[in-house]
């Protein structure tokens, strides 16, 4: 039982940490096509911006301001450059992208250093909410979870009504039309991907506090990102938050069981043998745990291609 | 930069074969990662085997001098493969590589290979960091030497100094990465129960540096309820499996084989108070000697030497006095068959106490520290008021580890 809900909650808070990375990316790609690669490295920006903001402003105002100017960097990445190769079509996009998730972590190598940063939560955050099975549940991890729900909220309250969510909803199935009714549409564009980059960027302030800030954070998050994405399905945001509690669970669930392909085959009396075969009959789950992503991945584009939410195409 | 050195040597080279001078400097190529993630780790190598290199060549161990070619492995193998041919045709002597025993793994055997293939032109892979078991094992060769500790050397130095000063308790658990050097830790822990005089209450293996989130497996060390941990996870693997221990408030020591990595104690804080390492250096480890040896360094690289600079330094050195020991040959070249015999039987001094390489598996019998991090330290680390406090300096003769019997050294005719 302990290990059942102190899993769960882990799980859940580590889903919602993934959900707030990759809302913005699929929100970016729902509205605009554009896959963005870099997505992950805007979330380690915000870390770095937070971390700067905090030793000299505070580790609120850094909280609120990394989002900012996080996005301030998406305005000026899609007008000057995003807008530009957008006539050649989505593999420019995505080349541009990826070029610049190089150039963003190669600049804040030369400014930060090669190593982890010390961001920390103000002491004042640093208790335990609730203590479970003896075990102190940090405060801040439901903050994390908290700061996610919200965003959550407000996003979908935002899309599904007021005029805004109207009319960026209706840009993504009739942009002509919508530029027709005087709408301006490349400003919506820009907007939803500076808004995309935002919430990247309050991700990274807000988780680079509890897990570290360094200069891998944002390759450790790339792949998955996109597999939650893809589970979700491309441009679905109840999908990404379904997909990523799916997966912070699986991978919670599996690093705490030590089951083994051996452990299957004792139930029909070859136990003995697999144990003897070893390699990967003896392969233990809790080692694989972080492989699980993509094996739950690579279910869903097998049985449901177009992702647990997505609209085929 | 590989350009630069190539265009280097081949102007070396053309300006040998015109003129009449004979000698040539001895080629080190260091094979790192120095660009994208883990390129930290690279420049920390390669900023100790300048440091080394500054002293060699001061002396004039080699007539014409030792250069260092450098190369980015990209953090891959198979880019390390790739590597190691281009620094063959740049005609490097020696290949030096540390981290990660999965790279040093693919370059142990490519040289290998090449000095069957090519009797005469031998080359010498220079081990400063790969600590997996098979380097002195089973992948065991004449012409590798591994100047740094190993999966049971370290084992060794951190259960004696934790035994003495009962801080080892009774209970541990052992988490490791999913590669060799992992599997070497864990399977060792086990081996080492009456040698520390614990029960092994429970271990995991994960995957390696791709777990963002460590608190299911601390749930699962929770469960089994140690004394201690130890652990041979590096880089953020050791880092995020601490901070989830401190933050759920976990009462355990954790020993382990890479704290003293920079960033890590920062990023710790209070949590890593306690904790135990095992370390080739740190400055307090032999009072005035070990000192003056970080203030020379400090002084010429700008840091105090942290982590694993200590020992590549002295392995450097090792080169140094095995250079000694030889002379160019008619052509004035290195006969890295020679350097390898040479090598085989250095020993000498150094701050921390003697360095000695071990003829029968190449293994150096290098002095180990054991530090606990603690705001008493006099050297504080990571720009923090903490530090890594020595408790006991364990000299190579009891650090060492029996030869591996899985080791058949071919050893060439002289």
């Amino acid at each position: 039982m302990e290990f059942f809900v102190v899993s769960l909650l882990n799980g859940v808070i580590h889903g919602l940490l993934l959900f707030m990375v990759s809302a913005g990316l699929t929100l970016i790609f729902g509205m605009m096509g554009v896959l963005n690669f870099a997505h992950a490295w805007f979330y380690m920006l915000g870390a770095y911006v937070g971390f700067t903001l905090t030793r000299t402003v505070g580790f609120w105002a850094g909280l609120i301001a990394a989002p900012l100017i996080v996005g301030l960097c998406g305005v000026l990445i899609e007008r000057y450059m995003l807008r530009r190769v957008h006539r050649y079509g989505h593999t420019h996009e995505l080349l541009l992208t990826f070029g610049l998730a190089f150039i963003i972590e190669e600049v804040i190598k030369l400014f930060y250093g090669d190593f982890p940063v010390n961001y920390a939560m103000p002491p004042y955050m640093k208790f335990a909410a609730f203590t479970l099975y003896e075990t102190n549940y940090p405060f801040y991890r439901l903050f994390i979870g908290g700061v996610a729900l919200v965003m959550f909220a407000v996003l979908y309250v935002l899309l599904t009504r007021t005029r805004v969510g109207i009319i960026v909803r209706a840009a993504t199935y009739r942009p002509v039309m919508v530029e027709a009714l005087g709408h301006n549409l490349p400003l919506v564009f820009m907007s939803v991907f500076a808004t995309g980059a935002a919430l990247a960027g309050l991700a990274g302030a807000v988780a680079g506090a509890f897990f570290p800030t360094h200069p891998n954070m944002a390759v450790d998050f790339g792949t998955l990102v996109f597999v939650v994405v893809v589970v979700g399905g491309l441009g679905s945001l109840e999908g990404a938050l379904v997909a990523s509690l799916m997966i912070g669970l699986f991978i919670s669930f599996s690093a705490g069981l030590n089951w083994s392909l051996a452990d299957l085959l004792t139930v029909v009396g070859l136990g003995g043998w697999a144990r003897e075969v070893g390699g990967l009959l003896t392969l233990q789950l809790s080692t694989v745990a972080a492989s699980m992503p993509f094996l739950l991945m690579l279910l869903v584009l097998l049985i449901r291609p177009a992702g647990l939410f997505g609209e085929r195409q | 930069m590989n350009r630069f050195w190539t265009t280097l040597a081949l102007a070396g080279a053309s300006f040998l074969a015109s003129g009449t001078a004979q000698a040539e400097p001895v080629k080190i190529a260091i094979i790192e990662s120095l660009s994208g993630g883990q390129a930290a780790v690279g420049k920390m190598f390669l900023t100790a085997i300048n440091y080394g290199l500054i002293k060699l060549n001061g002396e004039k161990v080699w007539p014409d001098g030792i250069v260092v070619l450098e190369y980015d492995n990209q953090g891959g193998p198979s880019e390390a493969a790739d590597k190691v041919k281009a620094a063959i045709n740049d005609g490097a002597h020696i290949i030096i590589q540390g981290a990660s025993s999965a790279i040093g793994g693919q370059i142990t055997e490519d040289v290998r290979k090449h000095n069957l293939r090519n009797p005469g032109k031998e080359i010498m892979y220079f081990n400063v960091g790969a600590e997996a078991m098979e380097f002195t094992g089973s992948k065991c060769h004449f012409y590798h030497f591994r100047w740094n500790g190993n999966a049971e050397i370290r084992l060794r130095a951190l259960l004696t100094a934790m035994k003495d000063t009962k801080t080892l308790g009774t209970k541990v658990y052992v988490i490791g990465q999913n590669y060799s050097w992992g599997h070497d830790v864990d399977r060792l822990v086990k081996e080492y129960a009456k040698f520390g005089n614990y029960i092994v209450v429970g271990d995991v293996i994960h995957d390696v540096n791709k777990i963002q989130d460590f608190a299911p497996y601390v749930v699962k060390i929770k469960e089994a309820n140690p004394d201690t941990v130890i652990t041979g996870n590096w880089s953020s693997d050791l880092l995020l499996l601490m901070k989830a221990a401190g933050d759920s408030g976990l009462k355990v020591r954790f020993a382990t084989y890479w704290m003293d990595q920079p960033g890590n104690v920062a990023n710790a804080g209070a949590t890593a108070i306690g904790h135990f390492n095992v370390s080739s250096f740190y400055p307090e480890a032999n009072g005035e000697a070990t000192a003056k040896f970080a203030d020379d360094f400090k002084a010429k690289m700008g840091q105090y030497p942290v982590f694993i600079q200590g020992h590549t330094v002295h392995g450097i050195w090792g080169l140094g006095e095995a250079l000694k020991k030889v002379k160019p040959g008619p052509d004035g070249k290195l006969n890295v068959k020679q350097l390898a015999f040479a090598m085989e039987t250095v020993s000498f001094n150094t701050s921390m106490g003697e360095v000695a390489m071990r003829k029968e598996d190449h293994q150096a019998l290098l002095p180990l520290v054991v530090a606990t991090v603690s705001k008493d330290a006099k050297y504080k680390v990571d720009g923090t008021d903490m530090g890594f406090k020595p408790i006991r300096l364990i000299s190579g003769k009891d650090a060492a580890s029996p030869v591996q019997s899985s080791c058949k050294m071919e050893r060439p005719g002289a």
